[in-house]
């Protein structure tokens, strides 16, 4: 296990390496606009003064390990557009702690209506609870969520006796915006884990659990349960960083102060500093959630071994 | 030999409702199983074996249903069960069940222990505590010829070969504790030594157990090794029923000669082996006559107009077939079903 873990983390922090390099080159070819503050009103000798300044003019695998060394600082550079001369850690540090409590307990939040929905589906397939189910999947994946994200806005609100505006400290605000994150994740997990439930039921093994004499719930619960959430195990951890980065509309509904939409503005305002370090910050989650997902997946699959070769455990 | 009549099935009709249309998948068959008896059934697919075995357990599929007849088990009658409760407490623990494919019949995520252990927790309650029903489950795995026990107990099923697995499945149903086992078709999936093995095996534990087994198969190969007592069925329907020796030996009706006259032993090197011409009935269509005539080349004109009875050539053995009507034309069985008659007599019986 802690062989394939190391493995594993090498293996991601190699990706992390190639990715890191591929955002820096491609960087390099967006335009400078956004390394100034005021760029239309600089002369041309200016603008390559403060390149200079900046290191930009060096050859590019110098750039890079300047970078890198930068990275061991922790030093992401300053933003120039989007909020003048502040590092960008310092930007991100205010808001990253949002998103990651928003994005936590809304996939929380959908595991914890998700999961049961999907077994309660399974175990009626085909009568009444399954249908709500189905009708309740169907508007969520096929109605924009817009609609109900402001339908919970309007109704929620009042109903919850707190502002349109955010507030961090008051934990009665996270309630709508959670729920909203929460609903898309819901449906799918639903979802997917009656197919998966439905699936599992008709193979020969629960047959024989029958046959045995086990109750139907124990079938349900005892084996076919953790053998359909295996599949759907490793999208968990994954679906965190598309929870981060779908939330840019219910946190503009609620003005929260989270990265949804930070990635957009910062490309809108061509603030490369800004953009390298949230697409590789979005990167790490990235590999971080799939390989979470592997390591969740071989835990609860034994037929899934670790080491890499079959028997040798 | 006593016989004391454990399971008896009267004029059992089931019937699969299949896109609107009615499948008539059993079509009045009546058994009476003996205690510690093996029977085999005998049939071509879609015959109707497991689907006749599967009423014995309320396994059948959400599609199908019983439309008439009995099963009397224990003063019961099980076509009258409803309630899953009831079903449960006569699954595994008084009738239990192998299939086919030892690959998909074992949980891949539990721990082939862990599922002998549950069979054992369920059926038998005067083994109490973790430990005891430790070694209750390894005794099992002992007895089904799996090797290091405790090693094994605690691998998962992809750690076992296909053998290997359906002896797990054997074990678990032993575990059951049962007093029938319907093997259905056991061995279909696995290679042949190891099919040898399995039914020796099998018929051990038969022994020592003191069970009651109906063994389902096509391959007529295996019924000559395991069973006491021969049904074979086509379309849905018992068409002869017999000891071993009485359907080897002395076959009646024509489909049982067709069958036996096709096993690849009897041909003779470089010749075409025998075969049964067409294919079976639809059972979505209401069947009249015998259901084999219209493949059989020597059937008579009451074959195609009116279903025959059961006629009764020993004691022990019946045959559906007008050939047996004492205004009946002599037919005589094919001439290979002789070899086989002559090599009973160089073997011995």
């Amino acid at each position: 296990m802690a062989k394939y873990l190391t493995k594993r983390l090498l293996r991601s922090v190699v990706t992390l390496f190639i990715v890191t390099c591929v955002v820096f080159t491609l960087m390099r070819a967006m335009p400078i606009e956004g390394y100034f503050q005021n760029y239309e009103k600089l002369t041309d000798a200016q603008i390559q003064a403060g390149l200079r300044e900046q290191g930009l003019l060096d050859p590019l695998p110098v750039q890079l390990w300047h970078f890198f060394q930068g990275l061991f600082r922790w030093d992401f550079g300053v933003s120039h557009t989007y909020r003048t001369n502040v590092p960008v850690t310092e930007i991100l540090r205010d808001k990253l702690p949002v998103s990651i409590r928003l994005g936590c307990l809304s996939i929380l939040t959908s595991m914890v209506f998700g999961i049961p929905i999907g077994t309660m589906m399974a175990r009626h397939k085909g009568r009444f609870f399954d249908k709500l189910g189905t009708v309740f999947i169907v508007f969520i994946q096929a109605v924009p969520a817009a609609v109900y994200f402001l339908l919970i806005q309007l109704y929620g609100t009042t109903a919850l006796g707190v502002g349109l505006l955010f507030d961090a400290a008051n934990p009665r605000c996270w309630i709508l915006p959670v729920l909203s994150m929460a609903l898309g994740n819901t449906a799918y997990y639903a979802m997917w884990l009656r197919r998966y439930m439905v699936d599992e039921s008709n193979k020969d093994y629960v047959t024989l659990a029958r046959a045995k004499g086990v109750s139907e719930n124990a079938i349900m619960f005892r084996h076919i349960f953790r053998n359909s959430f295996v599949p759907l195990v490793q999208y968990i951890p994954s679906s965190f960083l598309n929870t981060i980065i779908g939330s840019i509309y219910v946190e503009s509904l609620y003005s929260i102060p989270g990265m949804g939409g930070l990635l957009v503005t910062v490309i809108e305002k061509s603030d490369n500093n800004m953009v390298q370090a949230i697409v590789l910050l979005y990167a790490t989650v990235g590999v971080i959630g799939l390989m979470l997902g592997d390591i969740l997946m071989t835990v609860l699959d034994p037929r899934i071994t670790l080491a890499g070769k079959a028997g040798d455990r | 030999m006593e016989k004391d009549i454990i399971l008896s099935v009267k004029d059992l009709h089931v019937k699969f409702t299949l896109r609107g249309q009615e499948l008539h998948a059993i079509r009045g068959v009546s058994l009476d199983l003996y205690r510690g008896e093996c029977l085999a059934l005998v049939g071509e697919s879609g015959s109707g074996k497991s689907v006749f075995c599967k009423n014995f357990m309320g396994l059948l599929d959400a599609n199908g249903f019983i439309s008439g007849g009995e099963i009397l088990y224990n003063g019961m009658d099980l076509t009258k069960l409803k309630k899953p409760l009831e079903w449960r407490a006569l699954r595994g623990g008084e009738i239990a069940m192998i299939m086919q494919d030892p690959m998909a019949s074992l949980n891949p995520l539990k721990t082939v222990g862990e599922q002998i252990a549950e069979a054992v927790r369920l059926h038998q309650k005067d083994v109490a505590g973790r430990s005891a029903v430790r070694e209750k489950v390894l005794g099992y795995l002992r007895d089904v010829g799996i090797g290091e026990p405790e090693r094994r107990y605690k691998q998962y099923p992809h750690e076992f070969s296909g053998g290997m697995r359906q002896r797990v499945v054997i074990a678990t149903a032993l575990a059951c504790s049962p007093k029938i086992l319907i093997c259905d078709e056991p061995t279909t999936a696995l290679d042949v030594t190891i099919q040898a093995q399995i039914i020796r095996l099998l018929l051990d534990l038969k022994e020592k157990y003191g069970l009651t087994v109906i063994f389902i198969t096509h391959d007529l190969g295996v019924v000559a090794n395991v069973a006491e007592r021969v049904a074979v069925m086509y379309a849905g329907q018992i068409v002869e029923l017999g000891m071993a020796e009485e359907i080897f030996y002395d076959p009646r009706h024509p489909y049982t000669w067709a069958l036996l006259s096709s096993l690849p032993q009897l041909g003779e090197r470089g010749e075409e082996l025998a075969t049964i011409r067409g294919t079976p009935p639809n059972l979505f269509k209401e069947i009249r006559g015998d259901a084999f005539a219209p493949r059989n080349p020597q059937a008579l004109k009451i074959d195609f107009v009116m279903e025959p009875p059961f006629f009764r050539v020993s004691d022990t053995h019946y045959a559906k077939t007008w050939l047996l009507d004492p205004r009946a034309p002599e037919v005589a069985p094919p001439a290979v079903l002789a070899a086989l008659r002559s090599r009973r007599e160089v073997n011995g019986p």
